[in-house]
């Protein structure tokens, strides 16, 4: 029930944020911040994480594609080709 | 020794030139006489190399054998197409070197042949050092550092920290080139679960520092789309002048204008662009990229690992207190004995019985002696004898009272009798007998004793002896009274 609870939340991390909210959730635990029942769904919340990270790190994409050049709309054509170097 | 010893050697070489065998052999057989060592050699050498050479002589030719020795000297050769010449250039003299001299460099110096005696050899001591054919890019390429250093743009404030687990990588390098696949094999080999995106850019030749520039800038407009969250920028080795594009002005400025970090992987580790100093990080080489744009999956694994072990360690160790807490609370007195306060109230309950028991018991036994004793005394009295004397006292008033009474009672006897008698002389009734009677008037009861007391006609009763009566009835009255 409650890893369904977090699935969805959790699918929309990103490695970092996951890995972050996992050592967060480990120091808390350890640290025994939290009380026991607060600290089971924080466990499986944390399990939840271990998973996604891993599902992420499974992902052997090993592929390059391709970005095509997008030439940019005309109004800001202009304003590019002035644009003032940084600082310059 | 000097022009002698000069002459000498001269002498001594001279014969090969167009004279017979026999001609040298003899000239050897002159001067072999003479027999020198070799540091006389050397010096010797040493001697016409300084005596006939120009004291300041100027080089042009490429570097090679670079080699930087720790007391800061720097020991190379000079080479064109035929021949190499060996160098040296004292730290004193290099010091005042604005660039950086590297294997391939064409270059111009100047300093004197000197020879050193202990090994023979000659080098050219070069005091001077000045970049040949690309000294003018050289030279632009200090000045650009130099102002963009002051304009602050390498400075650590401009420099985006670079995300720890990148998913999505842009490649901006030439499609052609070998770069792309360095760089790619580089990331994929450490953190094969990132995407990679090719942003095919020019990376030499006029105009290729405008589109990397420009490329940048497109990236980072269409980066909600893309989503990318680093750049790696780069391309393989190459001349100085094939690199330049990397020193240009533009692209340095695009480089630190860019929200997205981006990494340069520019030619090989001895090239320094003016790219690598502004970018948020450099990788040496396009095969270095991966190094420093992304960790390695088996690290991160076994932090993953890490960390998933002091989850459940912790969480382990979490419930175990909880259940030795649990075990405490429920050893203790009050689950273990619930009714201990009820049976403490019973057990008081017994002890108070207990002693009401003793007390009762002591009561009774004090009755009982009390009582023993009440019967040894009543015992002592001996009631039943008493009861038999006073029983004998009484029979014997009874029949002392019996016989007085007896002795009254007759005398009284005999005197009643005696009045009897008198009393039986003195009733009427007895004068009947001797033949007297008693006349009654019936109608009035009246004994009559006068004629007054009857009227003629009433009914007389007369008694006589014995109870005998007699009515009669009154005819004549004769009253002489």
């Amino acid at each position: 029930m409650t890893e369904r609870k977090y699935r969805d939340e959790i699918n929309k991390l990103t490695f970092e944020q996951a890995i972050h909210q996992l050592k967060d959730i480990v120091s808390k635990i350890e640290q025994g911040e939290i009380p026991l029942q607060d600290s089971l769904d924080q466990y499986e919340k944390g399990m939840a994480l271990i998973k996604h990270c891993r599902d992420i790190l499974q992902k052997a994409e090993k592929r390059i594609e391709k970005i095509s050049k997008e030439e940019p709309p005309e109004s800001e054509k202009g304003r590019e080709d002035a644009e003032p170097l940084l600082g310059g | 020794m000097g022009a002698a010893a000069y002459n000498g050697f001269r002498a001594m070489w001279l014969p090969l030139e167009g004279r017979s065998l026999e001609m040298f052999m003899q000239t050897q057989m002159q001067t072999r006489t003479k027999i020198y060592t070799v540091t006389q050699v050397n010096a010797l050498i040493k001697e016409v190399l300084d005596t006939t050479l120009p004291a300041w002589i100027t080089v042009k030719g490429e570097i090679t054998d670079w080699k930087e020795h720790g007391s800061g000297h720097r020991y190379f050769c000079l080479k064109d197409e035929e021949s190499v010449l060996p160098c040296a250039m004292w730290r004193t003299s290099f010091a005042k070197v604005k660039f950086k001299p590297a294997n391939g460099l064409a270059v111009v110096v100047s300093g004197n042949i000197d020879l050193y005696v202990p090994q023979g050899r000659y080098k050219l001591i070069v005091e001077e050092m000045m970049p040949a054919g690309m000294g003018a890019l050289q030279l632009a390429f200090e000045q650009m550092v130099r102002k963009l250093e002051a304009e602050g743009l390498f400075s650590d404030a401009h420099k985006k920290p670079l995300p720890k687990y990148p998913q999505r990588i842009g490649i901006l390098t030439s499609e052609s080139g070998a770069a792309v696949h360095d760089i790619a094999d580089s990331v994929h080999n450490r953190w094969p679960c990132t995407r990679l995106y090719l942003y095919p850019v020019p990376v030499q030749g006029p105009g290729a520092a405008e589109a990397i520039a420009a490329a940048i800038a497109d990236v980072n407009r269409r980066n909600e789309k893309l989503k990318l969250d680093v750049l790696i920028v780069g391309r393989g080795g190459g001349s100085l002048e094939d690199l330049w594009a990397f020193n240009e002005e533009v692209l340095a400025r695009a480089i630190c204008a860019s929200r997205i970090p981006i990494i340069s992987a520019v030619g090989h580790e001895v090239d320094v662009t003016v790219a690598d100093l502004v970018a948020d990080a450099r990788a040496s080489t396009p095969t270095k990229a991966g190094v420093v744009a992304v960790p390695n999956v088996e690290d991160v694994l076994s932090e993953l690992v890490h960390q998933e072990k002091r989850l459940t360690g912790s969480m382990r160790a979490r419930h175990d207190i909880s259940c030795e807490y649990l075990r405490t609370v429920l050893a203790s007195a009050v689950f273990r004995t619930p009714l201990l306060p009820v049976l403490n109230r019973e057990q008081h309950l017994d002890d108070l019985a207990w002693d009401l028991g003793d007390a009762m018991r002591t009561i009774f036994i004090q009755t009982q002696k009390l009582m023993q004793d009440y019967r040894e005394q009543v015992a002592r009295i001996e009631p039943h004898r008493l009861l038999g004397r006073m029983m004998v006292e009484l029979n014997e008033l009874r029949s002392r009272s019996l016989a007085a009474v007896t002795r009254v009672l007759s005398g009284r006897e005999l005197k009643i009798t005696a009045g009897e008698n008198r009393l039986a002389a003195l009733n009427p009734r007895s004068v009947l007998n001797r033949g007297y009677s008693i006349t009654t008037n019936k109608q009035t009861g009246q004994v009559v004793r006068t004629a007054a007391d009857v009227r003629t006609d009433d009914l007389l009763v007369t008694e006589l002896a014995n109870d005998n009566l007699i009515e009669s009835r009154v005819t004549t009255k004769i009253d002489k009274g």
